[in-house]
């Protein structure tokens, strides 16, 4: 049993947390936040924690998939099933281009590409006003049901009904995550991070490894970034700029420990806290700030990181492997 | 001449400690608010020009020493994050202090008007940002390479051991450099803040138009700062002529044709 839990721990943790996250919150749109905000941060580990590369442009998926979700569903009347395709190909189309110019450099130069390669297309955005809305974003994302052979799977009418569909979502990405991070190609991608020279001298293609890796959590966070907009029916400009791809990228170091679970967690801290805090103090986003530094001086392995350091303390259980993230 | 400063200011810092500044920005906006506060009370704006930058070196000077200085041998990652983390603060703490809403800053007596030359009107105050520009760079390359301070720096972002064999403390001297880096910045803040005017969210755009000066330049070069600046600043007003919607994309394609043609930038050298 335990040992089917292990082999499985990333599709458990989504089912548990999908499960649970109702008992707790009585928000369905918060609810459905945090799952929406562990999937695109879930994007942001398999690349910072498995492919070692610090990527500031995930907004830029996340916003991609706002928008053609958003563009679509207004203009075509195309179903929700053949929109989640087409977002899930923008996303991959998106993060084609963006890894094809972004991993000819590496280290801090890549960092700082991907940096400037999402501030440019967030002021393409701006600018394309007939496919974005410019400065209003997107406005009225219809909520549509998830129709399978004319048999409505998810209704989607109330929010609680949309978190289930989420929520599905969410089980899908994690179950999916999980069988990536321990295949052939996760493990490479471990190798490749700890030494890309090495694995490149023993005859595997970084480029592509890397460009795969990308393309994978382009889809995923483009598909967070969709759910997102049909969840607040519009599309807005903000989906898709600098903060929103910070956003992502803390939380998924928050949540650290480097595995994919550890998304779960940074998602549950960060929208959370976000939310109940931005109602007593509005200028909490100074203590993300302290945490940011306190984890980077001392709990390099984010909260799930310190957490095993407790648990290994406590003598819960051993964890295996090396939880610090790398990122050169 | 603005786009020189912040580029110097980061590269300084990158080139010769190997620390990636995001906070850089956010030296940039301090360099700007305190020059704001003291005009505000003092209205000399020489005395802010040259107080504020020192404060802002000096607050940069605390930090390196206590903290960053711990953090050198950590990843470049982490130095990413933990300034991060540092600019959220220091923007936030502005915003406690000073309100959201931006403020604007009279510009200063003297240096008002406009220069006509021909067919092309120059406000006076730009004129001066060029002039002083140039002299702050001529000052930055003395000091990097003909003095005494500047060869510890330089050596010491070599070989970091030889130096410290050599019995001179080189974290002492990289914490003047950081410091150093941090003032320029905040020069350029300040000096940038009678045309702009000064709010809490403006060290973003700062600091990504410093990393595209920088990359473009080559990371770690001071001339490279120097061309680049000129460059992507030649390049944003063209274009703010010509085409004003693509003028802040432009910038950003510039760098890309530049890193595709010359991975490290103009001035760079190789990794």
């Amino acid at each position: 049993m335990m040992k089917f839990v292990r082999a499985h721990a990333e599709l458990w943790a989504a089912l548990v947390t999908a499960a649970v996250l109702p008992v707790f919150l009585s928000s369905a749109s918060l609810a459905a936040e945090v799952l929406i905000f562990a999937m695109a941060a879930a994007g942001c580990t398999l690349l910072l924690n498995y492919a070692g590369l610090m990527s500031f442009g995930q907004g830029i998926f996340f916003g991609i998939g706002s928008y053609v979700l958003g563009y679509l569903s207004v203009n075509s009347g195309w179903p929700l099933g053949w929109l989640l395709l087409a977002v899930v190909l923008g996303g991959i189309l998106a993060a084609a281009v963006v890894g094809w110019i972004c991993i000819r450099q590496t280290g801090i130069y890549f960092v700082l590409l991907t940096l400037a390669l999402a501030e440019m297309i967030f002021f393409l955005a701006e600018s394309a006003t007939g496919i974005t809305g410019g400065d209003n974003g997107l406005l009225g994302v219809p909520m549509l049901p998830l129709n399978i052979g004319g048999w409505p799977l998810f209704a989607n009418k109330t929010p609680w009904g949309y978190y289930t569909f989420v929520a599905a979502v969410f089980i899908v990405v994690f179950a999916f995550l999980g069988l990536v991070v321990k295949s052939y190609f996760g493990r490479t991608l471990i190798a490749m991070r700890e030494n890309p020279d090495r694995l490149a001298a023993v005859g595997y293609n970084t480029k592509s490894l890397k460009m795969l890796a990308f393309m994978i959590s382009g889809a995923i966070t483009a598909v967070a970034g969709a759910l997102y907009a049909m969840m607040t029916g519009i599309a807005p400009l903000e989906s898709i700029n600098l903060d929103r791809s910070e956003i992502i990228l803390v939380v998924s170091i928050i949540g650290g420990g480097g595995n994919i679970i550890g998304a779960i967690l940074g998602a549950l801290f960060y929208v959370l806290l976000s939310n109940w805090l931005s109602e007593i103090w509005p200028r909490w986003l100074m203590l993300f700030g302290f945490l940011l530094m306190l984890i980077s001086l001392y709990f390099q392995g984010g909260l799930w990181g310190a957490l095993q350091t407790l648990g290994r303390k406590v003598g819960l259980w051993r964890p295996s492997g090396d939880t610090r993230c790398k990122t050169d | 001449m603005i786009y020189f400063m912040l580029a110097a200011g980061l590269s300084i810092v990158f080139g010769l400690l190997r620390f990636v500044n995001f906070a850089h920005g956010a030296f940039y906006m301090l360099g700007a608010y305190f020059a704001y506060w003291i005009v505000e009370h003092s209205h000399n704006f020489w005395i802010a020009l040259f107080v504020a930058p020192l404060i802002v070196a000096l607050l940069a000077w605390v930090a390196e020493r206590f903290v960053l200085r711990h953090m050198y041998k950590l990843e470049h990652g982490f130095h990413i994050l933990f300034t991060l983390g540092l600019a959220w603060v220091l923007q936030e703490l502005v915003i406690s202090a000073w309100g959201p809403v931006g403020f604007n800053m009279p510009i200063p007596n003297g240096l008002q008007g406009v220069f006509i030359l021909g067919d092309i009107i120059v406000p006076v105050y730009r004129l001066f940002i060029i002039g002083f520009g140039i002299v702050v760079a001529i000052a930055l390359w003395l000091l990097l390479e003909r003095t005494r301070l500047g060869n510890v720096i330089r050596a010491g972002s070599e070989r970091p051991d030889v130096v410290m064999l050599l019995r001179i403390n080189v974290y002492r001297y990289f914490g003047i450099a950081f410091a150093l880096g941090a003032g320029v910045a905040a020069l350029a803040g300040a000096l940038v803040a009678p045309i702009r005017g000064v709010e809490p969210f403006m060290q973003w755009e700062a600091l990504l138009v410093a990393f595209v000066v920088v990359v473009v330049g080559g990371l770690g070069s001071f001339s490279g700062a120097l061309v680049g600046g000129i460059l992507i600043g030649v390049v944003q007003s063209l274009m703010s002529a010509i085409w004003p919607v693509a003028a802040n994309v432009t910038i950003y394609v510039a760098m890309l044709v530049v890193l595709l043609l010359r991975p490290n930038g103009i001035m760079g050298r190789a990794q």
